[in-house]
């Protein structure tokens, strides 16, 4: 960088009348909150390190026009506001500074650094920016040390501290980080790699050079490269003929990683099952039971446009639209760094969107969580952070990447499980929309790529940021995963981004688009050569980060925020002029050919040259054994309890955090920008009852709109895995009716996060875990058939373990379903929230005696010992179809005031929500469910968990109708809406649960509130 | 006299509520055109082409060195003789969220008769510390010469903000903006009847920011040029109220926010 001098400017915010120090606060209430400690007053000091060669009037000027707010912050510049004595007096008793490592993304730094360009071009060009930010610390207990404080506000994997500690403060001794200069990297040649070795030497290359293949995949390398054609071919080109360069195999890696390839879904599985005398073989779980059904759906209807072979699913919303759909996890970078892991999750799927087709614009986000317990108190395994600090550094970073980025999250989850400890489960989901046709006729869904049109990269420049991550997620987490694989993301050169490309898709000047994720370059490039037939890029022009990086860092680096695009190259000079006039970087790195081959130069020199077919089909199929048998669990024990007892378990139930609002979460969330969302995540009097699906009307003032829910249920798993995908599709389908979602048009996408699940020594269970993940198969392949429901896309993770400190943590097998679907006019929008005193209450649907593996028989086995076990709910799809379709139906002419579905604590929690909407509670008679199920009892008719039901009111003009609109189905009618402040369940003359509503909801509110405000 | 005003709607650099900030004027009757930043740079477009000047929500800049101040020092440097000018010539502006935020951090609002661009006030981060997405009750100052907000009583709007305290720490400048009734609209409790603003903190969330005086929008001492922390334009349609699905019938679809736009293009219309 040369001999600029480091600037240091600081910044304070003014204590005022009505000011007040809000970071500074925020630390303070937060340590209060989440650990106990309570600490007197907590400032904050933005630093910024300028290197740029600015004149002392230009620094001046800056200070007041660029880095500080004149109004309401004080700012210095070259001197320390700490020794200002009138500033901060007393000086504080500890201070603690916080930076980000070198190399590691720094949003606000780049954009200091862009402003000081607006204010002088010349100086901002030539110089760098890092930030840092100090909090100093007044009355802090005598217990707190020093160091603890300092890990409470920084990730050492991305940031660094100085701390300045009670004695450095007494002396006036204050922290002062370095400039976070990158040391220099030495640029490496291509190597070649020997792989005439043995097999224990392949599994060592494989295992030390990050590359998750296992032998059979490094012997089907060794082949290729023993073939006298591909020999004769690598020798004419210059390169190593028998053996591949490292470009080469990472390459072949990070494209036959689990991550891209999905290697057990698509494994020969040898199945047996104990219970049934089963033995059979099934060849690909993905093509056999989620590809076939689609396709056999694709027959019947006709808005099936594209499904899983681009980066999202497609379907035709109606003449003139198309809507896509795409939901990913980032599970790993989440457990490493929850904020920008998260982050880069969620702007991750905004790109999988915009390189759906020729580009489609991401219009809503959704974000389904899986946490530890928030308040955990047991054993920690070191290296892990408590779940509260994973929670809130992944919410954080959905809400800066979703917020930042204009798209609204819509709808979403949260789960609680203590193995989610491990790995917590980020799954993050975007739905875009783009015309059917553009103004020259090709169909936007469809890519129309050519030999000789150029591939641009577009966006960021490339990094060591983000190496390894699509092989990384492929293997388990242990203490020595690699830093190189976080990062965080930068939402507004995104945006940017995003802006230009759906610009030139308009423009007709793009013929294919895809995003780089995983593998970056690698994949990118590799999957979009195979539509061609071949490609050509040279690394040596990719603008990158720093200098240095050798080949095969440029190649896989997965960076942040680009894209991929092949443009004709006629329009080539039209794309850069848009790049322009967005600010966003775009570099032409070489062609699509026909050539056959995946070629990569580096300057003149050829450094991968890869035939397309053995890149894409040269893996091999994993060959796995599974074998069912069933768990057992012992049945939870029931307290004896009388009504006020029974509505102290429910008040209970519903301050558990899997059934607690979670609305202080979800508020930061914006929830409507773009100005769509008709269906939000609250309703009521109050705004504070839940939603159960999003409706969103994505064109301005057009009363067509669309639906997306999700379901997800893993605690069902713990018996069986084949009723825990069955109820969470039925509860996404089941959330997508209440709202008056279209039956006719109805898709899915299907997230599978399980644990590892092939035998080995770290995995002696994997026979089970596969069995459990071929059951779920079977689930989903039916249910989908019986809802008509196509899954369009989906993604698995299969490696959700961790092993830290010796101690292995695996997540329940997990699916989330989420769904998006059409409605025909948002004015028949249905909502959860009760209406009106007096509207008739309904329950629809069966219940039975489901009590296996509830939210019920969790809270009482923590509670009250025993166990889970009993019957899981179980699934009659085609009842439950029919019960929906004759409730849109009734919805569809406006009968049915509100709609809320049963889950999580069952009929019980249900009924408390939809009260929460009106304000107030209702006395209601379930006598007529013991008919449903002879079986039945108290405990199963209040809190079961059985599908297929939704809790409805309807106006008391409107109940004949309908009643006879649902005649044929289970409703039953359960009372009316009331006026009072009590929740009453009777059976007949009996008083069953009697609960104040104000209790019910200050304990429901209380748990997850945050630290309110 | 123009049948059909022009609005200038700006985008880029993560301004994020352009599309349906166009979509509500076209609504309103005016021809809405998004126009990036870096066209009014580069001449490609100019501001004097247009009767309405809208600075729409968003992250412009992902609201780093504080909300507002990265694009309102693009406006405030590099297209300051056209912003001025615009201003000058006496046609109505709207900044909507960051968009008010640009405004405040540029000087144009509160504001001066000379146009000096001197910032005066600012928004800061809630007092809550966070980000919120909720729904809060609207009152207007009647006295008010804000051309944009004619006859406006109370309207229910979602503030979608993490930086929306709205202060000025000079009392007496405060109170002067009050005397100038460059006051426009304030944060009410709901519950309460019309008029009831008042200067007492209004409780959060009611308030959701701490604003002083519960100050949620400003205009400047021409009434042209406003500003304000709620999002009027996410309000078009009665179908985007937070508890619409409460409220009977739909036929009549437009929403409260449209008053807003409905008076900025017809004052546009009528005197330009």
């Amino acid at each position: 960088m040369g001999a600029a001098p480091v600037h240091r400017i600081e910044v304070t915010p003014r204590v005022l009348p009505g000011l007040q120090d809000t970071r500074g606060e925020g630390v303070r209430r937060q340590l209060a909150y989440d650990h106990g400690v309570e600490i007197e007053s907590v400032r904050s000091i933005t630093g910024y390190m300028v290197r740029a060669p600015l004149t002392g009037a230009q620094l001046f000027d800056s200070l007041r026009d660029l880095f500080t707010d004149p109004v309401i912050e004080h700012g210095v510049a070259n001197q320390s506001l700490l020794d200002d004595d009138v500033m901060f007096a007393p000086p504080p008793e500890i201070a603690i500074q916080i930076g980000f490592k070198p190399g590691v993304t720094d949003n606000p730094a780049q954009a200091a650094l862009g402003g000081l360009t607006t204010l002088y071009p010349d100086a901002g060009a030539a110089g760098d920016v890092a930030t840092t930010m100090t909090y100093l610390f007044w009355g802090v207990p005598e217990d707190v040390e020093e160091k603890w404080l300092a890990d409470q506000l920084h990730n050492p994997m991305i940031e660094r501290a100085a701390i300045a500690t009670r004695i450095h403060c007494r002396s006036a001794i204050w922290p002062e980080l370095p400039f976070p200069d990158r040391p220099p990297i030495q640029f490496e040649e291509p190597a070649v790699v020997d792989l005439e070795v043995s097999d224990a030497e392949l599994e060592r290359i494989s295992e030390t050079g990050l590359l998750a293949l296992n032998l059979a995949e490094m012997q089907a390398i060794q082949a290729q490269y023993r073939d006298l054609g591909v020999r004769a071919l690598r020798e004419e080109q210059g390169l190593p003929p028998e053996a591949p360069t490292d470009v080469e195999l990472e390459c072949l890696a990070q494209t036959w990683s689990e991550h891209c390839k999905h290697k057990t879904f698509a494994a020969l599985i040898h199945h047996k099952d104990t219970e049934t005398g089963e033995d059979s073989t099934i060849d690909s779980l993905f093509k056999t039971h989620i590809v076939q059904p689609t396709l056999d759906i694709a027959e019947e209807v006709d808005w099936l446009l594209s499904v899983f072979h681009d980066n999202s699913g497609v379907i035709a919303w109606n003449d003139d639209w198309s809507l896509c759909m795409k939901v990913e996890t980032h599970n790993s970078p989440s457990a490493l760094d929850p904020y920008g892991g998260a982050m880069t999750g969620i702007v991750g799927v905004n790109r999988d969107i915009l390189g759906t087709g020729l580009g489609a614009r991401p219009i809503a986000n959704t974000d389904v969580f899986c946490f530890g317990p928030p308040d955990w108190s047991g054993h920690i395994p070191k290296g892990l952070f408590h779940p509260s600090r994973v929670m809130r550094g992944v919410h954080a970073g959905v809400r800066a990447g979703g917020n930042e980025s204009g798209i609204p999250t819509v709808n979403g989850a949260m789960v609680f499980d203590e193995r989610y400890l491990g790995k917590p489960l980020v799954y993050c989901g975007t739905v875009g929309i783009m015309p059917r046709r553009l103004a020259d006729g090709r169909e936007s869904h469809v890519k129309t790529p050519s030999p000789g049109d150029v591939i641009y990269m577009t966006g960021g420049k490339v990094g060591s940021d983000g190496i390894h991550g699509a092989t990384f997620s492929s293997i388990e987490l242990t203490e020595d995963s690699p830093s190189s694989a976080v990062q965080i993301g930068d939402p507004i050169t995104q945006k940017k981004m995003v802006d230009m490309l759906v610009e030139a898709r308009d423009a007709g000047i793009v013929q294919v688009t895809t995003d780089n994720g995983a593998g970056g370059l690698s994949s990118s490039v590799g999957e979009l050569a195979e539509l061609t037939g071949g490609a050509t890029i040279d690394l040596s022009v990719v603008p990158l980060k720093q200098a240095g990086l050798s080949p095969w860092e440029i190649l896989v680096s997965e960076s942040q925020e680009r894209m991929t695009i092949g443009v004709k190259p006629e329009d080539c000079a039209e794309f850069e002029t848009l790049a322009e006039l967005h600010e966003v970087e775009a570099t032409a790195i070489g062609e699509f050919t026909d050539s056959g081959n995946f070629e990569v130069r580096y300057g003149d020199t050829v450094v991968a040259l890869l035939p397309i077919e053995f890149l894409h089909d040269g893996l091999p199929q994993l060959e796995l054994v599974s074998e069912w048998v069933p768990p057992e669990h012992e049945s939870p024990n029931f307290p004896d309890v009388d009504a006020e007892g029974m509505g102290d378990v429910l008040a209970s139930l519903m301050a558990r955090p899997n059934v607690a609002s979670k609305e202080w979460w979800v508020r930061s969330y914006d929830h409507e920008v773009i100005g769509q969302t008709v269906i939000k995540p609250f309703c009521g009097v109050n705004h504070d009852a839940p939603g159960d699906a999003a409706v969103i009307a994505p064109l301005h003032g057009d009363t067509r709109g669309a639906v997306i829910s999700c379901g997800i249920t893993p605690r069902y798993s713990d018996i069986d895995t084949y009723a825990m995908v069955a109820a969470s599709v039925d509860e996404a389908v089941r959330n997508a009716v209440c709202v008056g979602v279209d039956l006719d048009m109805i898709a899915g996408l299907d997230n599978f996060c399980w644990p590892d699940a092939i035998v080995s020594e770290k995995t002696p269970d994997g026979k089970y875990k596969l069995a459990q993940l071929v059951r779920a198969n079977r689930a989903l392949e039916d249910v989908c058939r019986a809802y008509r429901l196509p899954c369009i896309s989906g993604k698995d993770s299969m490696k959700n373990d961790v092993t830290f400190d010796g101690e292995k943590i695996s997540v329940p097998p997990t699916l989330l379903y989420s769904l998006i679907g059409n409605h025909r006019d948002v004015r028949k929008a249905v909502s959860s929230d009760f209406k009106q005193a007096g509207d008739a209450i309904y329950l629809l649907g069966e219940t039975h005696q489901e009590l296996g593996a509830s939210e019920l028989a969790c809270m009482l086995s923590e509670s009250h010992g025993g166990g889970i076990g009993g019957q899981v709910p179980s699934i009659d799809a085609e009842r439950n179809i029919g019960l929906y379709r004759a409730l849109s139906a009734a919805m569809s002419t406006r009968l049915v005031a509100s709609a809320h579905d049963c889950s999580d604590g069952g009929l019980a929690t249900a009924l408390a929500e939809s009260c929460f909407g009106v304000d107030s509670g209702c006395t209601v008679d379930i006598e007529r469910l013991f008919a449903d199920d002879e079986g039945l009892d108290d405990w199963g008719a209040l809190f079961g968990e059985s599908l297929g039901r939704i809790l409805v009111s309807v106006a008391p003009d409107d109940s004949e109708a309908f009643e006879a609109a649902m005649a044929g189905h289970a409703c039953h009618h359960l009372g009316k809406v009331g006026e009072g402040d009590e929740i009453v369940f009777v059976n007949g003359g009996e008083n069953l649960l009697r609960a104040d509503l104000a209790t019910l909801r200050d304990g429901w509110k209380a748990t997850l509130d945050g630290g309110a405000p | 006299m123009v049948d059909t005003p022009r609005a200038a709607v700006l985008t880029g650099f993560g301004i994020n509520c352009d599309v349906e900030t166009m979509a509500v004027f076209e609504m309103a009757g005016a021809e809405a055109q998004r126009v990036h930043v870096n066209q009014l740079v580069s001449g490609a477009d100019s501001l004097e082409d247009f009767h309405i000047l809208a600075v729409p929500g968003g992250f412009s800049f992902g609201d780093h060195l504080g909300s507002g101040r990265l694009l309102g020092n693009r406006l405030r440097f590099a297209i300051r003789e056209q912003v001025c000018d615009f201003v000058r010539s006496g046609k109505p502006v709207i900044g909507i969220c960051n968009g008010f935020q640009v405004l405040v951090k540029m000087g144009l609002l509160p504001g001066d008769e000379e146009v000096s661009l001197s910032q005066t006030a600012s928004l800061t981060l809630n007092d809550s510390g966070h980000y919120e997405d909720r729904w809060v009750t609207l009152e207007f100052n009647d006295a008010s010469p804000c051309v944009w907000t004619d006859g406006l009583e109370r309207m229910r709007v979602p503030v979608r903000h993490g930086e929306g305290k709205f202060v000025v720490p000079d009392a007496e400048l405060l109170q002067r903006y009050f005397e100038q009734q460059q006051v426009v609209c304030r944060y009410v409790d709901p519950s309460t009847r019309y008029p009831s603003a008042a200067d007492e903190p209004v409780p959060y969330p009611l308030c959701p920011n701490a604003s002083m005086r519960n100050i949620a929008g400003v205009c400047d001492p021409t009434g042209l040029v406003f500003g304000l922390m709620p999002h009027p334009e996410a309000n078009f349609t009665k179908w985007l109220g937070a508890t619409w699905t409460r409220e009977g019938d739909q036929s009549d679809w437009e929403g409260e926010g449209m008053a807003i736009f409905h008076n900025g293009v017809g004052y546009a219309r009528n005197n330009l």
